[in-house]
């Protein structure tokens, strides 16, 4: 195999909750990154036409992207996550990806860069990086600086989104938190269509993703002591953080995410005295249906703040 | 000076409903008719029926509403001044006949929804997703299949000494969540309302009356007759749009990836309204696009 001097990183999964880190930690260490383009229909499409029926929409999406990088660069980076503690694990899809990637696209014979790591081995996220910047070739010493920059940068990132969401908390506006993994709320084809909807209505959009990782990781353990998912985790905890300054949370599920199911219905009955919908997007075109739900939700609050029908929301 | 009158329209996928009601809530007319697939047809034909009933040197319409899956459409084909969603619209209308009412089904077409109310306004819903199991376009199907007419399907099912098994899984209001959180009085609404068997059945499975109104199945038009008389945005509204020539366009935009359908709507040639573009390189030019052009 050649030498690798452009990565491409596909944005779609966790690369909506960790792609500043890869992409800086890659650049430090001298390659160039080619990131996909804001998702699509024509990217859905294509995944979906390589994917097996039952997996996840966001999983089809981000075949999709893998599939626009495979000739525009020379690997690929595709981490399997298994998590880092016992509490704080990822769904099996991501404990499979760099595989169930390799095997889907086989024939155009894709060069995967990948991480691996797992909860029962007791290793930590700097260790896991720096092992892969070592594998690059790199010396220790590079790497290690480069896994510090990347840090910082995703740091940065993160406190700009939490001071941003603090705005519009602070606003007087009438506020909806979207629940949801970090890429349904973000991808475009899922909750971007969502987020335009409640805009046109007037709404503030809040997102669970843009509350302080640490403490609503802290927070969840009040949820749910035993929940092994992490990504459940930091959406259950800023819930409980931000329940009571919001009019209403929309609960926001790929079909057919399993953790969403079974920890949307507990949310549901935990937080009984807020406002909440709901809802699952599937790869129907048109957002005809969506609108109708979150409209008729939204009438509801305001209906009901209004102090009924016959006033004027 | 003529009396003030409100017209509402709800274009449902399978049948579409107006009224007109005056400044007392009250039906001055009524349609109810079938959609057939053509929203635009049906509405012009309910205001063809609504202009025959209702008395034009009495009363003057002074403003109009859309709701149903083609309100949109509609609503912008009429210059409605309110559009919104059914649930709205069928709890607003029920609310106002049906004071101390605490849980609305309504059945229609392809929908089946659940609107649970406190003290006359709608406090939680929950309608079918993907699958129309029990619904109306059922209902239908399955009559034709039998060769009987839809309205006597409900006649005939009273008869039956024993109910016919359907898979279990099909059965759209099984979800124990739903089931509890219905409370008297309820009231049973949408076109399946009409079938005595499906009413008799629910009376069963709640362990409480079930109340049908005769005009619940207009129940969705009502409430946004009276929504856009709440609305206080009066314009005077003319029969005459009834004759006028629409048409609509679907083109698919080739302009990115996301190949957006946009829905184009024509009145009499010239572009009044487009929708569906995600982004703004979508975005139709509304006085240059014009039919045959």
């Amino acid at each position: 195999m050649g030498e690798i001097h452009k990565i491409g990183i596909p944005r779609g999964l966790m690369a909506y909750r960790d792609g500043i880190l890869w992409r800086e930690f890659f650049q430090q260490l001298g390659f160039e990154c080619l990131v996909s383009p804001r998702s699509n229909k024509q990217f859905l499409e294509q995944g979906t036409a390589r994917a097996v029926d039952e997996t996840c929409l966001p999983f089809k999406m981000y075949l999709g992207h893998v599939m626009w990088l495979t000739d525009k660069c020379d690997a690929i980076f595709i981490p399997r996550m298994g998590g880092y503690s016992n509490r704080e694990k990822m769904c099996t899809r991501f404990e499979a990806l760099p595989d169930l990637a390799g095997n889907i696209f086989r024939d155009e014979q894709i060069r995967i860069l990948t991480v691996s790591y797992d909860w029962y081995e007791k290793t930590t996220e700097e260790k896991v990086y720096l092992e892969l910047g070592e594998s690059l070739g790199r010396p220790r010493k590079q790497v290690k600086k480069a896994y510090a920059a990347a840090k910082k940068r995703q740091d940065t990132w993160l406190k700009t989104r939490e001071k941003k969401q603090q705005k519009s908390l602070d606003s007087g506006r009438f506020k909806i938190l979207l629940a949801g993994h970090p890429y349904v709320l973000h991808d475009e084809c899922m909750g971007g269509e969502l987020e335009e909807i409640l805009k046109k209505l007037d709404a503030e959009v809040l997102y669970t993703d843009y509350v302080n990782r640490e403490s609503a990781l802290k927070k969840s353990y009040e949820f749910s002591k035993v929940m092994p998912w992490l990504i459940s985790r930091e959406i259950t905890g800023a819930s409980f953080i931000l329940k009571k300054k919001i009019d209403g949370m929309i609960l926001v599920s790929a079909y057919p995410c399993g953790t969403d199911s079974l920890v949307y219905d507990m949310l549901l009955r935990k937080m009984k005295e807020l406002p909440m919908l709901n809802l699952t997007l599937d790869a129907q075109s048109g957002t005809a249906g969506l609108e109708t739900r979150v409209e008729s939700f939204i009438d509801i609050i305001r209906y009901q703040k209004a102090g009924g029908y016959g006033n004027q929301i | 000076m003529k009396k003030k009158a409100y017209l509402g329209i709800d274009i449902g996928s399978i049948s579409t409903k107006g009224v007109i009601i005056n400044e007392e809530n009250e039906f001055l007319a009524e349609s109810y008719l079938w959609t057939e697939g053509n929203p635009t047809e049906a509405t012009r034909q309910v205001l063809h029926a609504l202009r025959e009933q209702l008395d034009g040197e009495q009363y003057q319409i002074v403003s109009a509403g859309t709701t149903g899956s083609a309100r949109k459409l509609v609503g912008s084909l009429i210059g409605a001044q309110v559009v919104k969603n059914e649930i709205t619209a069928h709890a607003v209308g029920t609310t106002t006949l049906h004071l101390d009412v605490r849980t609305i089904l309504e059945i229609g077409g392809q929908d089946s929804k659940i609107i649970c109310v406190e003290n006359g306004v709608a406090v939680d819903y929950a309608m079918n997703t993907l699958c129309a199991a029990g619904t109306g376009a059922f209902l239908s199907s399955q009559a034709h299949r039998l060769g009987i007419q839809v309205e006597e399907f409900g006649e005939i099912a009273l008869k039956a000494k024993k109910a016919a098994p359907i898979a279990a899984r099909c059965t759209v209001f099984a979800e124990s969540d739903l089931v509890q959180k219905i409370v008297a009085p309820v009231v049973f609404q949408g076109g399946v309302s009409k079938n005595a068997g499906v009413v008799h059945m629910f009376e069963e499975e709640l362990g409480m009356p079930v109340l049908v109104d005769e005009k619940g199945h207009l129940m969705g038009a009502f409430g946004i007759a009276i929504l856009t008389k709440e609305q206080r945005c009066e314009k005077e509204f003319s029969f005459d749009i009834a004759d006028t020539e629409f048409k609509t366009r679907e083109i698919t935009c080739g302009k990115c990836a996301n190949h957006c359908e946009i829905i184009c709507v024509y009145r009499d040639g010239l572009l009044i309204d487009s929708w569906g573009n995600r982004c703004d390189n979508g975005a139709v030019r509304q006085q240059k696009e014009q039919m045959g052009k």
